[in-house]
Formats: C-alpha cells, structure tokens, sequence
C-alpha cells in the first residue's frame, strides 16, 4: 500500500562516477556497519554494545541513504526499497567498492577503537567535503549525516584520550591496534574508477587522495601529541589496497559478505 | 501561490492539520507537527495531495511507519484523493524544529528535550545547522526534578535520536533528545 508511487524502476547504471562515488560511499558504511554489530551482545560493557549496536544501526541506515541518492530519490516505495536491498545485498562480492579497512574483523576491542577512531576521523573529513558537492542530493545528504556522524567521533575520540591517557596495557594494546589500523586506513584514500570525472564536474569536490592528505593533516598532530609520532602511516600495504575497485579479501568474500547477503540470496525478492 | 479557491484552502488545512497531528510512533505524546518533520504539503486540483517530510536521523526505523501513518490519516480526510508523500533532505532535520509544545511534551514523557531555538525556520533554502556547532554533550535539566546537575553517560541510548544521562540530583537515570 503506503504512498502507491511506485514508478516503473530500471535499474541504475553502476558504471557511471556518479553511481561509483555513491557505491564508495554506501558501501564503507555498510561494510563499517556490520562489523560494527559484531560487538552486539559480546562487548566489554553495557554501554559499549548499545554503542556498537547503535553505530552498526546508524552506519547501515547511512548506507541505504546513499543507495537511495544513487538509485534517485524520486523513486519511493516498494520500488525503492527493492532497488535499495538489490544494491546492498544482490551484487557480486567484486562490485563492491568499500576499502579493505572496514572489512577487517573486530580483533579485540583495542583494534576495533583503533579503527574506529581512523575511519570515523577519515569520514568526518569527507563528509564535510561533500557538503559543498555540485550534486545537491549528496550535499543535502552529506549535511544531514554530518550532523549524526558528530556522536560517533565524539565516542571516538573520547576512547583515542582515555586509551592514549590510559596504563601500560591500555596505551600499548591501543598502540598495537593503531599500528595496523591506521596504514590500511590510507586505503579509504584511494581513487574510485572515474573519480577525475567526478572531480571535474564538481561532483567530488576533494579527491580521495587529497581527503587522505587532509585527515593525515589532522590524525598526525593527534598521534603527536600523545607521543605516538612514530604510528602515522605514509603507504597503504599492499594487502589493504585495491578495495575502490573491486579487490577485497576473504575478510569480506568468506566472511562479512555471505553472512551480510545470506538470507537475501536465500530468499530472493523477499519484503520485511 | 496566489489566491487558491476557498474549496481548496479548506482541504488543504484539513490535510495539514491530519499530517501534523500524526503521533510519532515511538513518542507517541508527540506529533509530526510538533516534531518539525512537515516540509510542504500541495494539495492538487482533483484533490490529490503531495506530502514532503523531512526525516529525524537517518537509522529511525520509525520513519516508514510515519509514512503509511500520514497515507492512512490523509486518506481519511473528506474529499483527499491519492497521497503521495516524498522525504527529502534539505533543508535537513535538526533538532532545533522541535516546537515548543513538543519540547514539552518529551519533558513530561522523561525525555529532556534539546536546548536552541525554537521553532521550524522557513522552507527558503538551505538552513545552517546551528546545534551543529556545539558539542553533542550538551548539558540538560533533568526533566524529573529539573536538577541542572546531570551527566551524559552514554553518546547512545535506546534509539538513533536519544542518550543517556544521570541526575546526580535525584539520582535518576534519565534519557535526553540529540541534539
């Protein structure tokens, strides 16, 4: 029933840079989200699972906006919703465009904030990029989601003091977290195939290589000042590169991906 | 727009006030209206209306049952005919829309309603983000015993648009709006 708008739907065009920017952004919320809800119910404490159950609601919420733009938000309705759950869940695990940094697995609670803290602080900085896009449904978006995204830097940020402030066993597993999290987080800098287009159009107003050099500006006076200078990265590893184009590990193809798409390739065109 | 026929003046208030008195389903003391959530409402020349709301945080998953709740009290309007409602994201929600009388009624419902200005601002565009600029800790009453000694304790609570704070006056834990 509802709104009784659905229009006839064909299937957007992934290959264009609009649809690609859009699966990049969707798709590291996606991917952030769900390892994110692997904390639901295991977490250290209380606060911390209803915090990592609600970033895991919120990051895939932020996704199915981003689907949403890309799809048009003029489509509503069923028509919607079942392009939305074709481009989350119904593509093949190499059209995906996340970086490999979110579809790494929680580790331990240090290695979870670690990353957090990288990608949260990456996506701050993107986002505030967005916002002046030539694109008024990604600039709209990019605001509105700016404004949520403010409460999980803050939870972030508050661990990056308290950890870094923290004992011998706090700083050092911290630490040890940071080391990995933080060069496989240069990966979320890496171009999208077509990206130069994007950028000319005013599409992407700042390339994901310069958004890379912005948050370094901003991460490394942050590791600096809590003497861990010697944790800023300068090169993705290898094994953590190529995930804007399709690339991914068996993090995602083994892990997060049939777990993620399981019940919707079980049941194809199913509504809930 | 330039003066509508009487005829359609009336539906259209009537549909207005049927999109504004939807209750949220999660806070049910309070309405679509109160919430600052209305964009526009057009009524056509066979009686068809379009809504444009303006969704709260992005992970509510009560944001679809607004929309068949809004289909169905429209469609009970006399002389409404098909419904369309549309959401859109600018200007973007803020918590600054709440109306007076809805921040009133989240206090009465153990909610402590976000500070800053009051009242939707106008559709002309896009709106700055004024709560943007302030930390998302802000400090709020307890909306039990009006005590403004009160922590936030958590950035997350039971839903996308709440935390959770402490009332180190009456020892209550309470739950506060975003903002």
């Amino acid at each position: 029933m509802s709104a009784a708008t659905d229009i006839a739907f064909t299937p957007p065009e992934l290959s264009t840079p609009r649809s690609q920017l859009l699966l990049v952004l969707a798709d590291d919320e996606l991917v952030t989200g769900h390892r994110a809800s692997h904390w639901t119910g295991v977490a250290p404490s209380l606060e911390e699972d209803m915090a990592f159950s609600s970033i895991a609601q919120d990051e895939i919420n932020h996704a199915d906006l981003w689907y949403q733009v890309l799809i048009g938000l003029e489509v509503s309705g069923h028509a919607q919703r079942a392009a939305v759950d074709a481009l989350g869940l119904g593509r093949a695990p190499d059209e995906y465009r996340h970086a490999i940094a979110c579809e790494r697995p929680p580790r331990d609670f240090a290695f979870t904030l670690a990353r957090h803290w990288a990608y949260d602080r990456f996506d701050a900085v993107r986002l505030a990029s967005l916002t002046t896009s030539s694109d008024e449904d990604v600039a709209a978006v990019a605001g509105k989601l700016q404004f949520e995204e403010r409460y999980h830097l803050e939870h972030a940020d508050q661990w990056f003091t308290r950890l870094t402030a923290g004992g011998d066993e706090a700083l050092g597993r911290f630490r040890e977290g940071l080391a990995v999290a933080l060069p496989e987080a240069l990966g979320l800098a890496e171009p999208f195939e077509g990206e130069d287009e994007a950028i000319e159009t005013g599409l992407l107003p700042v390339s994901h290589p310069d958004l890379g050099a912005r948050w370094l500006e901003i991460v490394a006076p942050l590791l600096a000042a809590a003497d861990l200078d010697d944790l800023v990265p300068d090169e993705v590893p290898d094994e953590a590169s190529g995930g804007r184009l399709g690339r991914h590990t068996t993090d995602f193809t083994e892990d997060v991906w049939p777990e993620m798409t399981g019940l919707y390739r079980a049941h194809p065109g199913a509504r809930w | 727009m330039t003066a509508p026929r009487p005829m359609t003046t009336t539906l259209l208030d009537a549909v207005r006030d049927a999109v504004a008195g939807v209750p949220d389903p999660e806070l049910p003391p309070v309405t679509l209206g109160m919430l600052g959530m209305i964009h526009d409402v057009t009524v056509g020349d066979g009686g068809d209306v379009r809504i444009e709301l303006l969704p709260t945080f992005a992970g509510c998953p009560a944001t679809e049952i607004m929309e068949r709740d809004v289909v169905e009290a429209v469609g009970a309007v006399p002389g409404a005919g098909r419904v369309e409602v549309r959401f859109r994201f600018d200007p973007p929600w803020t918590p600054d829309r709440i109306d007076a009388t809805g921040r009133e009624r989240l206090r009465e419902f153990g909610i402590a309603p976000p500070g800053g200005a009051t009242g939707a601002p106008t559709a002309d565009g896009r709106v700055t983000l004024p709560l943007m600029l302030g930390p998302a800790s802000d400090p709020r009453p307890c909306p039990y015993c009006g005590s403004s000694d009160t922590v936030r304790e958590s950035n997350f609570g039971p839903t996308p648009c709440r935390d959770v704070r402490f009332c180190e006056g009456c020892q209550q834990p309470f739950e506060a709006f975003k903002a």
